[in-house]
């Protein structure tokens, strides 16, 4: 296996990308996933793996510049860890070679011998300007062949300016074994950048987009806004808590001696590999002019109920009618259900009306194996969900 | 709504400026003040920011003219495609990055995104006069070298991506393209992105321009010249 070492993605892909296959990140313009191919050009170099990187649009020390410690590994006193086929090459071959045909075979030739020459276990291509010179099918006739004796590791990376009709033909011509794109969502500024695995040849995995943050030259699977919602009293500080590993709680002592929320609780969480921040929402009626803010942008919500309360389900109905809460994930947390109780699921289901794919599960908040699954079923549902 | 004045008088006069998410070509023949044009148009006013792609200038010669020319330098990040050519070690800072070449798309539109982001989350400049959003004047200079390095469909498909993104972030953009190394396919193909297209030519007795896309502004040849920095138009 070649690890990516982006923690979360190597994990979902079984580990990382099998021996011998093509992996593709398909980037969308302006969005910071250059990040994807230098992870895994580190990871697989501490794996101590000799690589090939073609590079056309950069001089070799231009491109090493960008990657801390690799013009050492460049080094061919050292017999090279990394062989780059860099801009020179590039402009050689097209100006010895006018013809396209030729230019295919020129470049085919030479990444072959360099591989023979080298013992290369993984290609790394930076692909835009080989599609630019030999078109995409002569682009991908020059990557090395996934037939070969020696199991050779390609991965390309792509500026991908046409979109989902490129990545339909990438998936639909079977050209790689793994596609991933990279995208931003941008509104007024790029306020998240997500990526989506569109297709995995050995693995039945469906669809899915996880956000991710970027930082000290590292991706970090993210999840910037789970909300905790639900009527007062109904163990949201609590979920909120046992969810956490640190986090904060804006709240005010009620006369009886209970505690109310008055702000939000927020907590912050690392899970199979995501750093997840959760808003827990106030309950009472009077918060309500907020919660719009605080749901704004958020990727999942998480409604918690009282299984002791029945009363309060109108309340939960009324919170669900929030502007963006019906395009979001959805969970129902029915919590103390560890506490007799009458509510069952198809009365729930009924009082708020719920869609059938959306999950009601029985759980205590004050068990962390309950939150937990709460938790990682949302995480679930939020890489499956189209934003 | 807020407007992008342009120092043409008559469009500030009459039209208070451009409007957010306009896209200006300035099409001028080489050895015009065509380049310098685009600079004058590109400069921040109080409250705004520029970001420059250079493809032509270094980014220290850059500052340099910038400060002759009383640029507010603080509010200006450059994109540089050229050092690292020649210089592959130079790093990042706040206001200056740089690509490999001008052939890099993908890192030229990685550190326009990262600028923008920066701007706006006020992390960019001290933003005391803080308008939002941030208005920003971003400037290609120029076109002419990348489809040097790049193929016309690809860098429309590129340019398509970046105009929108203006129109989204409520800026405009000032790209400038040398109109007499192209054919017309190519101009026409560029100008389908733009609202504005402003023409330099040059003649015996001194520059001139024309605007095209503002309605209710005269598309008649002006003289011109660029003072400071600053455009005066000599009619």
């Amino acid at each position: 296996m070649i690890r990516t070492g982006i923690t979360g993605l190597d994990e979902m892909l079984g580990s990382g990308i099998p021996r011998g296959t093509r992996a593709v990140f398909s980037l969308e313009p302006g969005v910071e996933g250059r990040l994807f191919m230098y992870r895994t050009i580190a990871t697989v170099l501490t794996d101590k793996k000799k690589i090939l990187i073609i590079a056309p649009h950069s001089s070799g020390k231009a491109f090493c510049s960008e990657f801390p410690g690799l013009l050492e590994l460049v080094d061919p006193v050292r017999a090279g860890d990394v062989v780059i086929l860099d801009s020179r090459a590039r402009d050689s071959i097209n100006f010895q070679e006018k013809k396209l045909q030729s230019r295919k075979k020129a470049w085919k030739t030479l990444i072959q011998e360099t591989i023979d020459t080298h013992a290369i276990d993984v290609v790394f291509v930076y692909f835009d300007l080989l599609y630019e010179d030999l078109g995409l099918d002569g682009a991908l006739g020059v990557l090395p062949s996934t037939h070969q004796k020696k199991k050779i590791t390609t991965v390309v990376e792509h500026l991908n300016l046409e979109g989902d009709s490129l990545i339909a033909r990438f998936a639909s011509g079977k050209h790689f074994d793994l596609i991933i794109s990279v995208h931003s969502a941008f509104t007024l500024v790029p306020f998240f950048n997500f990526f989506t695995l569109e297709y995995v040849s050995w693995s039945e995995m469906p669809r899915r987009s996880i956000p991710y943050s970027t930082g000290n030259r590292s991706v970090s699977l993210y999840i910037p806004k789970i909300i905790i919602m639900g009527p007062a009293s109904s163990g949201k500080s609590t979920f909120v808590s046992n969810a956490s590993e640190r986090g904060i709680s804006v709240d005010r002592g009620d006369p009886d001696g209970s505690r109310t929320t008055v702000a939000m609780d927020l907590g912050w969480l690392h899970f199979r590999g995501f750093d997840i921040t959760i808003f827990g929402t106030p309950g009472q009626p009077r918060f309500d002019p907020i919660l719009p803010q605080l749901v704004k942008n958020a990727m999942g919500i998480i409604l918690i109920i009282d299984a002791t309360r029945p009363d309060s389900l109108i309340r939960a109905r009324e919170l669900l009618t929030l502007p963006h809460a019906a395009k979001l994930p959805l969970i129902v947390a029915v919590n103390k259900s560890d506490l007799p109780h009458q509510m069952d699921e198809v009365m729930i289901r009924e009082s708020l009306r719920l869609r059938d794919d959306v999950p009601v599960f029985f759980i205590s908040s004050l068990k962390r194996s309950d939150v937990h699954f709460v938790i990682e079923t949302m995480v679930d549902r939020i890489t499956r969900h189209p934003y | 709504m807020y407007t992008y004045v342009t120092g043409i008088s008559f469009i500030d006069q009459v039209k208070e400026g451009i409007p957010p998410g306009s896209n200006i070509l300035i099409l001028a023949p080489s050895m015009s003040s065509g380049e310098l044009l685009g600079y004058a148009l590109a400069k921040p006013r109080t409250g705004e920011y520029a970001l420059i792609l250079t493809t032509v200038k270094r980014a220290v010669d850059l500052l340099d003219y910038f400060s002759h020319e009383q640029f507010d330098r603080k509010h200006t990040g450059i994109i540089d495609s050229v050092t690292k050519l020649s210089t592959p070690d130079i790093v990042d800072n706040t206001q200056v990055t740089f690509v490999s070449s001008p052939s890099d798309l993908t890192g030229i539109g990685i550190k326009f995104s990262s600028m923008v982001e920066s701007i706006f989350n006020g992390e960019f400049a001290d933003a005391d006069d803080a308008l939002f959003p941030p208005p920003v004047r971003f400037y290609i200079d120029s076109l002419t070298t990348l489809l040097m390095y790049r193929k016309l469909e690809v860098l429309y498909q590129f340019l398509h991506v970046i105009t929108a993104k203006l129109k989204k972030m409520e800026a405009v953009g000032i790209y400038i393209l040398n109109n007499e190394s192209f054919d017309e396919k190519t101009l026409s193909l560029m100008k389908q992105l733009m609202n504005v297209v402003i023409e330099v030519k040059t003649e015996q007795h001194g520059e001139f321009l024309r605007i095209r896309g503002v309605i209710g502004i005269s598309q008649e040849w002006m003289p011109f010249r660029i003072q400071q920095g600053n455009l005066e138009l000599m009619a």
